[in-house]
């Protein structure tokens, strides 16, 4: 019985091997680089972070090989992920934290390994990074709150509030983007009747507080939504088209989901925010296979500087571009983010014909 | 199923009832472990490394310290199932009245300590007293202590911990010769125990000798490697020496001790044990205290190795692989049989499961896969072995 059990175990190993990227493996030569993303309830780290990620590093140094990992929003998880990529001999971590702060457990055991750390998106506080790649995300909340203004001066309504549902806590990025936000929104004419933030970017509990925040000020004085990405608007829009406002009023995004794209096209969402995360994956590769190969990151990439509480860490800062709906067709389907196919299927092809988008 | 030493057993068939009863369940985790490690290794070289073996232990700890309070709550046939979010409120508390309040490390985590004895009092309490299901009441427990979790927190989600004190759980390597003299005195104070347990049962022929030589040699075997992996790393982890005292510890207790042959009497037939003049209230009530202690202690853990606290400490994740590590580990589900051990083996299991598909760079979605298909094949061997002893008896 114990040799059966044994065998049992062995086998469904071997199975599960077989699900393995050949990639993970120990035994190829060349340059490691890992790649530690942090969830995938938001569709763009496993939709276009990592295979652009990879295929720029693929060819740009076909020797290397990428190890790649998805913490599922685990802060536990992410840590052994990367203890992982160091027994696998990484060279380089490209690492997008769980969370802005206990990361810095995980840049410290790379650095005890003598492995540099390039932070991808968000940034670790308070301790020695080599390289960071990011938007400007004080940008992106400054360019969300000027579009919902925006919007809200074209509908006409001053009697009512704005709610606002930031992001994650945790993440540092979600901090950059609120100070964005309010700087545009507190010196304008508009009153914030409540603002919450959501953990873990979670679009389900941002339904739960979009739903409280209609039961408190009531669902007809909510004349705009500052909500901080795709996902969160999502869960805001599903809760006020279940609470019966009509029409809905004004709600920004970011990230350029799909389903916030297609949002959009039918009037359900004003806006998002579109970041280029094809250059900034490739930004990412390219600087992770010029460390791993010769141990610091080109001037031509390293333009800005962030500092993050400990050092001024060399960085390159991408702008962020507004999607509205007379801006999809230039923006999002230009860069080949999404096509045309992608956006107008069954209910949104009339849309798509109305908006200009041609199939 | 009865207590070791209860049912009176033919001579000749006694070692195999006994192997049945108490001992399969870790053999066959043992055995899975060394399939998962030879499988894993033959996959990717790196796995047997000591690096990575130091590290699939840190990783481990915690679970497996969990794992030590479900084994006790199902040896006395009952379920804890907010061991996680218990673990994580816990924690939490320690870590505000560390970070946030101040208090000394020692005092914080004196005060989570209490407070898990007080949560695990109160499920209890509502057992005992009230004699509700303690699947229910652990349920309810589940949800309430971790909204008291996130109550705890407040509205910044996460705290860290940076008191030295706090962070040296986790974080402390002992030097290669304080490990040696802490393996030299684990496997002399085995020795003394084996040799003074057969003199107490009368064992004087040489045969006994022998194999007394075998068992003690076995365990300087197994020490020295284990000392020899740690050090040719950074060193002895002190948080893996704390968790081998607990399963010493709590071993010992259920064991050794007449609250242990109480609780197992329990959990063997609470009627009879009742009859038979045990205060079975009470000792329910210890051992839900200690498991949510346990629980406490894990969470404790686990927040010295991540450096914080936040929402997701103790997630229903957890729980679940802790009580999957108890029964992987060779504790019946159905109560009266179990050992401590099983928390280590089971935790080992899980943890190099997650360590080498980490390894091999596989998604969470498999890693799932393969851990509840080991927890079904676990509990398959538990009911498999749960007949033959049944049938050994007839």
């Amino acid at each position: 019985m114990i040799v059966r059990a044994a065998a049992a175990v062995v086998a469904l190993l071997a199975l599960a091997a077989g699900c393995a990227p050949a990639a993970g493996t120990a035994d190829e030569p060349g340059p490691r680089i890992a790649l530690l993303l942090p969830e995938s309830k938001t569709a763009r780290y496993e939709a276009h972070d990592r295979p652009a990620f990879e295929e720029r590093v693929r060819r740009r140094c076909p020797a290397c090989t990428t190890i790649y990992s998805n913490a599922n929003q685990d802060g536990a998880r992410q840590q052994a992920q990367a203890e992982a990529a160091l027994t696998n001999g990484a060279d380089v971590l490209v690492l997008d934290p769980v969370d802005s702060v206990s990361s810095a457990v995980i840049v410290r055991a790379a650095a005890a390994a003598g492995v540099p750390v390039i932070t991808y998106d968000r940034m670790v506080l308070d301790v020695e990074v080599d390289f960071h790649v990011t938007f400007d995300n004080e940008r992106v909340g400054e360019l969300q709150a000027a579009a919902l203004l925006e919007a809200i001066a074209a509908d006409d309504r001053d009697d009512g509030v704005i709610v606002m549902l930031n992001g994650a806590p945790t993440d540092d990025n979600a901090r950059l983007l609120i100070t964005g936000a309010h700087r545009v929104l507190d010196p304008a004419d508009v009153r914030i009747g409540a603002e919450f933030d959501i953990p873990d970017w979670s679009p389900d509990k941002a339904q739960e507080q979009m739903e409280r925040a209609l039961a408190t000020i009531g669902r007809d004085r909510v004349i705009g939504v500052y909500a901080a990405n795709d996902g969160i608007a999502g869960g805001a829009v599903a809760a006020m088209k279940a609470g019966g406002v009509s029409p809905l009023p004004p709600i920004t995004g970011q990230d350029a989901e799909l389903a916030a794209i297609q949002r959009i096209l039918v009037g359900e969402q004003h806006m998002t925010v579109y970041k280029a995360i094809r250059s900034q994956a490739a930004v990412a590769a390219d600087a992770a296979i010029a460390l791993a190969l010769h141990g610091a990151v080109p001037p031509s990439l390293a333009t800005d500087t962030v500092f993050n509480g400990s050092a001024q860490v060399p960085a390159h800062i991408l702008s962020p571009a507004v999607v509205t709906r007379s801006t999809i067709a230039g923006t999002v389907i230009a860069d080949g983010l999404w096509s045309a196919e992608d956006i107008c299927t069954g209910r949104f092809r009339a849309a798509c014909s109305d908006a200009g988008i041609s199939q | 199923m009865s207590v070791s030493g209860a049912t009176p057993t033919a001579g000749a068939s006694k070692g195999a009832t006994a192997l049945l009863r108490g001992g399969l369940g870790q053999w066959s985790a043992l055995a899975a472990l060394a399939g998962i490690w030879l499988t894993f290794q033959a996959l990717n070289p790196r796995f047997l490394s000591a690096i990575n073996l130091t590290n699939l232990v840190l990783q481990s700890t915690a679970l497996g310290t969990i794992a030590i309070g479900v084994v006790l709550v199902l040896m006395i046939r009952e379920i804890d199932l907010s061991v996680g979010a218990v673990s994580g409120f816990g924690a939490a508390v320690v870590a505000v009245l560390n970070v946030k309040a101040g208090w000394p490390a020692a005092a914080a985590i004196a005060a989570g300590l209490a407070v898990g004895a007080a949560v695990g009092g109160a499920h209890g309490l509502l057992v005992t007293g009230l004699r509700l299901p303690s699947f229910v009441v652990t349920l309810a427990g589940l949800l309430a202590w971790q909204g008291a979790l996130f109550f705890v927190l407040g509205e910044t989600g996460t705290v860290n911990l940076q008191d030295p004190a706090m962070t040296a759980l986790a974080g402390t390597f002992l030097s290669p010769g304080v490990g040696w003299a802490l393996g030299c005195v684990a496997v002399a104070a085995y020795a003394a125990v084996v040799w003074r347990r057969s003199r107490a049962r009368g064992d004087h022929e040489a045969g006994s000798a022998t194999g007394l030589a075998v068992r003690v040699l076995a365990a300087a075997a197994v020490g020295a490697a284990l000392v020899a992996v740690f050090n040719a790393d950074r060193g002895m982890p002190l948080v893996a020496v704390v968790f081998l005292v607990l399963v010493v510890l709590f071993d010992g207790l259920m064991t050794r001790t007449a609250f242990g042959r109480h609780a197992r009497a329990i959990g063997s037939d609470p009627d009879v044990a009742a009859r038979a003049g045990i205060g079975v209230d009470r000792v329910r009530l210890a051992i839900f205290a200690l498991t949510s202690v346990l629980a406490v202690t894990g969470g404790i853990i686990a927040a010295s190795r991540l450096l914080a606290v936040n929402q997701s400490s103790g997630s229903t994740d957890l729980m679940l692989s802790a009580i999957a590590a108890a029964v992987i580990g060779g504790t019946s589900l159905f109560g009266g049989r179990g050992s401590i051990w099983s928390a280590l083996f089971g935790s080992l299991v899980i943890g190099s499961v997650g360590n080498g598909l980490d390894l091999l760079g596989v998604s969470s979605s498999v890693r799932f896969v393969v851990t509840g298909s080991v927890l079904i094949i676990a509990v398959a061997l538990d009911t498999f072995s749960r007949r033959a002893a049944a049938s050994a008896y007839e």
